[in-house]
């Protein structure tokens, strides 16, 4: 069943006189629960694309079709942020349950489905803290939960572990493995990092530059338990690096 | 294709630059999205450069770099030979030295000559200006028509407000702006009381003042005042919470998460000065009027007694209400202009300082407006004023 369809989408933003034809036309599609990467180099418009899928930007053509979730309502999306946009006046276990909330879900079961996630995610005992009390890391967790505790029928995500450190990024790469390996959900991941990108997901594709139009699909055949050092892994990683080095030197 | 450990290692660590001694090495191809992490490498060895005295730049294991990357370099190393530090390059490829000579060869450019401004440029440059305010003013009305349907749908449903929030607000914007109100204007009062009883006691008309400065302060000085400091204090101080949260993504999260951000972030806002403009403005008229009267007793030998009941000859009840029901319009003008310049933020901290600034702006040159019609229709309803 196909869980996001997007056909056409371009986006040029005007400013004053100036037009900036960020991205497209771009067409796509992902199966339900497969881990799709968008990936491309700074500017070349992944960010626009997703946000333009979460319904935050109008695409000027060009449309983009998730269908209904299955019991007739509209579909559950969740999205992680570069910085994880946690609200700092609240703890976090009110942000968690702050999604919750807008789907007017009954008390007992948001404060479970709260509980239940805080420990998945290792940060039960920092639910009375606040985001400034946590460390980077410990904030796109949480983040991470918040979008997670919706049971989203897709999980938009923006470069989430770009601006933590190799290690911190790494454990995160794996935890988000191992949750979605029990929720099933469909996955838009969008990095410029080659490497997270061959970890994570099941298909890669490539941008170009602005105006961000799809230059190389790749289906990542590598097994569910992957290790960074493996030669196949690292076929992937060379073979994707040299796309990346054609679009540097062919901008 | 199996890759060395060498360039396997390369690729997993990133570790693209290393310094020794004087000698910065390059390892592999440095590309246009580095240039961060490449500026944040040089300033961590800044210091250990400067100290050495010379810099070498190894490119023995790169066989290439990005323009980009490159004008970066070039650009750190210009500043080093600038301090005197001698700067050299090794082991480049004819393809990265040719960059760099390309580089070289910009500095020798003359400066190009700023074009001269025609008419025709200045009279582009109005239209854009006026082009673009008048797309302010049109996504500002569409705002104000948002948030009215949002008003409007809370009004339904009264359980459905945020009410922590806007006691919240009422405390930020009323009960704490409460001390500022009432100084300036119980000054403003005596000193108008005070300049304007000198002239009318030349007519010996004094008894006049308490009539004059009533009409004064109930008509003009008490609302507008008290709008230009709602919108200094919190018209401001709502652009640059909206706009924070532009920044760090907040508005967009609440989005996602399908909150309606009008109904959110704005109505609780709007409610809030609803319930305190009314009330600073009454205050800031009874301090007017306190310090005119003050004025009176001290300078013009005017009796407080005397005062008031002149005063209260001169004022009817809408005098009182018509200033209150203005500060109703001026409550939506500042929080919705004040919400709006917030919404509009895009990019990074600085941008939240210029919303703050256009908010206090638009909101005082629109409370100035409204207040300007206002007045033409006051005019035309309080007995005894009609032409």
């Amino acid at each position: 069943m196909t869980a996001l369809k997007v056909t056409d989408l371009s986006i040029t933003f005007r400013e004053s006189s100036r037009e900036v034809h960020a991205l497209g036309p771009v067409d796509f599609e992902i199966e339900a629960g497969e881990f799709l990467c968008i990936l491309g180099p700074t500017g070349c418009g992944k960010t626009t694309l997703l946000r333009t899928i979460a319904g935050l930007e109008k695409p000027d053509t060009g449309e983009v079709d998730i269908p209904l979730h299955p019991d007739g309502g509209g579909p559950v999306i969740g999205f992680v942020f570069q910085q994880g946009a946690l609200f700092p006046w609240m703890s976090i276990f009110a942000n968690i349950e702050f999604s919750l909330k807008a789907k007017k879900i009954d008390k007992v079961i948001r404060r479970q489905k709260v509980e239940s996630i805080l420990e998945m995610m290792g940060l039960s005992s920092f639910s009375s803290s606040y985001p400034h009390q946590l460390s980077g890391g410990m904030q796109q967790r949480a983040a991470l939960a918040r979008s997670l505790v919706m049971d989203p029928d897709l999980l938009l995500m923006d470069e989430p572990f770009s601006s933590l450190d190799m290690r911190t990024s790494q454990e995160l790469q794996e935890n988000l493995r191992e949750l979605l390996k029990k929720a099933s959900t469909t996955v838009l991941f969008v990095t410029h990092n080659i490497e997270e990108a061959v970890y994570l997901a099941g298909e890669v594709i490539v941008l170009g530059h602005r105006p961000g139009r799809i230059v190389r699909r790749e289906i990542i055949d590598l097994p569910d338990r992957r290790s960074r050092l493996s030669d196949t892994f690292t076929e992937y990683l060379v073979s994707l690096r040299k796309t990346f080095e054609s679009l540097v030197s062919n901008p | 294709m199996i890759c060395t450990s060498t360039e396997r290692d390369q690729l997993v660590n990133q570790e693209k630059l290393t310094f020794s001694g004087f000698t910065l090495s390059v390892h592999g191809v440095l590309e246009d999205y580095e240039i961060d992490s490449i500026r944040d490498f040089i300033e961590e060895y800044k210091r250990s450069i400067f100290n050495a005295g010379k810099l070498v730049l190894d490119f023995s294991n790169s066989p290439g770099i990005d323009s980009v990357a490159a004008a970066v370099l070039y650009g750190a190393c210009k500043q080093f030979t600038r301090a005197g530090v001698r700067v050299r390059r090794t082991g480049t490829l004819p393809v990265i030295e040719n960059l760099f000579e390309t580089l070289a060869g910009f500095d020798s450019m003359p400066e190009p000559h700023k074009k001269r401004m025609s008419i025709r440029d200045y009279f582009e440059n109005i239209g854009e200006n006026v082009y673009e305010m008048g797309k302010t003013l049109y996504s500002l009305g569409h705002f104000f028509g948002d948030t009215l349907y949002a008003f409007m749908n809370l009004v339904l449903r009264p359980m459905k407000v945020r009410w922590s929030m806007v006691l919240y607000y009422m405390e930020e914007s009323g009960v704490k702006a409460i001390p500022i109100i009432a100084i300036l204007t119980w000054l403003l009062g005596l000193v108008l009381g005070y300049q304007a009883g000198f002239q009318l006691k030349e007519l010996a008309a004094e008894t006049l003042m308490p009539a004059m400065l009533g009409y004064i302060i109930t008509w003009e000085i008490g609302p507008m005042l008290t709008a230009v400091l709602v919108a200094g204090r919190s018209g401001s101080a709502y652009a640059a919470e909206i706009g924070t949260m532009q920044v760090r993504e907040e508005v967009d999260a609440l989005r996602v998460m399908g909150f309606d951000v009008f109904s959110y972030l704005v109505t609780p806002k709007m409610i809030g000065l609803l319930c305190v403009m009314p009330f600073l403005v009454l205050l800031a008229n009874f301090s007017g009027i306190f310090g005119g009267m003050l004025a009176g007793s001290l300078f013009l030998g005017l009796p407080p007694s005397t005062f008031i009941s002149e005063l209260g000859k001169a004022l009817i009840p809408l005098d009182i209400y018509w200033g209150m029901l203005k500060s109703f319009i001026y409550a939506v003008i500042i929080a919705n202009v004040g919400s709006f310049m917030g919404m509009r933020v895009r990019g990074g901290a600085s941008a939240v300082g210029k919303a703050t600034t256009a908010a206090v702006v638009l909101s005082i040159f629109m409370v100035i407006i409204a207040d300007a019609l206002l007045s033409l229709l006051f005019v035309h309803i309080r007995p005894g004023l009609s032409l």
